[in-house]
């Protein structure tokens, strides 16, 4: 309910898509349906605008996003003609989150949006991470595993000091790497 | 990796862990060989005096915080002997550090008992070893790694260039890991909860059934955080995991109760 309030309030703003991307996916869904809604009722409008400042290719990487383009258009409905519903791929501008900078596209088919995709996401180090850190199920030989040789250290649940005794720890404190 | 297997051992000859036994478990401390660490591994009296250090830090949490000593500061706070505003400012500050950290969990990780004492035990371990870390940093120390009883926090290199590694132990069969896994700035800490070693210490989730997890494994930038997570995560269940997982720069690598996996993209092996 929240999510929806906040999509529907600040509907124009590229930085909320990117935090609907961040809360999840059921957020993204919400997000998609209201701005489809609205993309239909002043899709005549945004066609002319988008048409005037060019943005409006198919596969188009302007920097103003259809969601920033909606509010502006959403007035002078009324002089539109009701051509063709906006078709495209825009690019929302860069934003700040805690996160690191976030961008993302949408691609717009008519009206409709059929596709959010995030561009961009860096961590401090500038170094890029997954939109989503989800824990996924995976198969034992797929989790990462550095050479044995180097490793010093061994951590598992807290052992006791008499449990340290048979653990993998106490062979590895032995060896004298 | 950045070196082959052959950088690793060649022609460094080291030397044992240094361990000392404090809360109930052992502590190990391995010094790189870097160049910055002068003198060292050859220099015993410098092995001597990491180990006191680290030894002293140890003694000193446990001595204000440890519930199995009846004359421990945080003992005779909960007996009603001490008020908790009479308390030294150490076990304040701990005291309002875990239940900020009570808050950043939605209530899962708590300092609080069932019968209501303070048990800061969910943290004291962790700052231990945040604070033992500095103490080397103190003696001059820049790359080090310690692992108090399955947690780890790591500084600078193993050996020059070559980044300190922590393997997860395999719940299901103790003496086979899981997975091994560098600790690469910024993530250089690894802590691991589970049911294995001391019973169900962790016996259930919030709403009282059993956690759907075996084990949590997770890697932070300290290592306070690496440990509170990794119990809010066995503790909360899935739940809790997805909501660290979105909130914290962590990586998780959890065992389900039959003992398949889950993990963050970054314990994937091509993501390396």
């Amino acid at each position: 309910m929240r999510i929806r309030a906040a999509a529907a309030a600040a509907l124009a703003s590229a930085s909320v898509l990117s935090v609907g991307w961040l809360v999840g996916a059921p957020a993204v869904e919400s997000l998609r349906s209201t701005l489809t809604t609205t993309l239909s009722s002043s899709a005549s409008a945004e066609a002319t605008t988008t048409t005037a400042s060019g943005l409006g290719t198919s596969s188009g990487s302007g920097t103003s996003s259809a969601a920033t383009t909606t509010p502006e258009t959403t007035a002078p409905a009324a002089e539109a003609p009701a051509a063709t519903e906006v078709t495209g791929t825009f690019d929302g501008s860069a934003v700040q989150t805690r996160f690191g900078p976030m961008q993302v596209s949408v691609t717009i088919d008519n009206g409709t949006i059929t596709e959010v995709t995030p561009l961009q996401l860096t961590n401090d180090d500038q170094k890029s991470v997954m939109i989503s850190n989800r824990a996924a199920p995976i198969l034992r030989d797929e989790v990462l595993s550095a050479q044995s040789a180097s490793v010093a250290n061994v951590s598992g649940a807290t052992y006791t000091t008499q449990g340290y005794l048979q653990s993998l720890q106490a062979a590895l404190d032995a060896a004298q790497f | 990796m950045r070196h082959s297997s052959s950088v690793v051992s060649g022609g460094y000859a080291g030397h044992p862990a240094i361990t000392v036994e404090s809360m109930g478990t052992v502590i190990s401390i391995r010094i790189g060989a870097a160049a910055g660490n002068a003198g060292f591994p050859h220099d015993e009296a410098l092995r001597a005096a990491a180990r006191q250090a680290v030894a002293d830090v140890f003694r000193g949490w446990n001595d204000r915080f440890s519930l199995y000593r009846e004359g421990s500061e945080l003992s005779r706070v909960n007996r009603g002997e001490l008020r908790l505003t009479q308390a030294g400012s150490e076990l304040r500050d701990c005291y309002a550090l875990a239940l900020a950290w009570r808050d950043r969990t939605d209530g899962v990780f708590t300092p609080h008992r069932a019968d209501g004492a303070i048990d800061l035990s969910g943290i004291v371990k962790s700052l231990a070893i945040a604070h033992a870390g500095e103490a080397l940093y103190g003696l001059g120390l820049r790359d080090w790694s310690l692992n108090a009883g399955g947690d780890i926090l790591v500084a600078g290199d193993q050996t020059p260039g070559l980044d300190w590694a922590a393997a997860i132990v395999d719940p299901l069969d103790r003496s086979a890991r899981l997975a091994s896994v560098p600790l690469r700035a910024p993530l250089r800490a690894v802590a691991t909860s589970g049911s294995a070693e001391r019973g169900e210490h962790i016996w259930t989730t919030v709403d009282g059934a059993l956690s759907p997890f075996r084990q949590v494994t997770v890697f932070g930038r300290d290592i306070v955080t690496a440990d509170v997570l990794a119990t809010a995560i066995i503790a909360g269940g899935r739940p809790a995991l997805h909501r660290s997982t979105e909130t914290f720069p962590i990586e998780v690598l959890a065992v389900l109760r039959d003992g398949s996996l889950l993990a963050t993209p970054g314990l994937r092996a091509d993501s390396a």
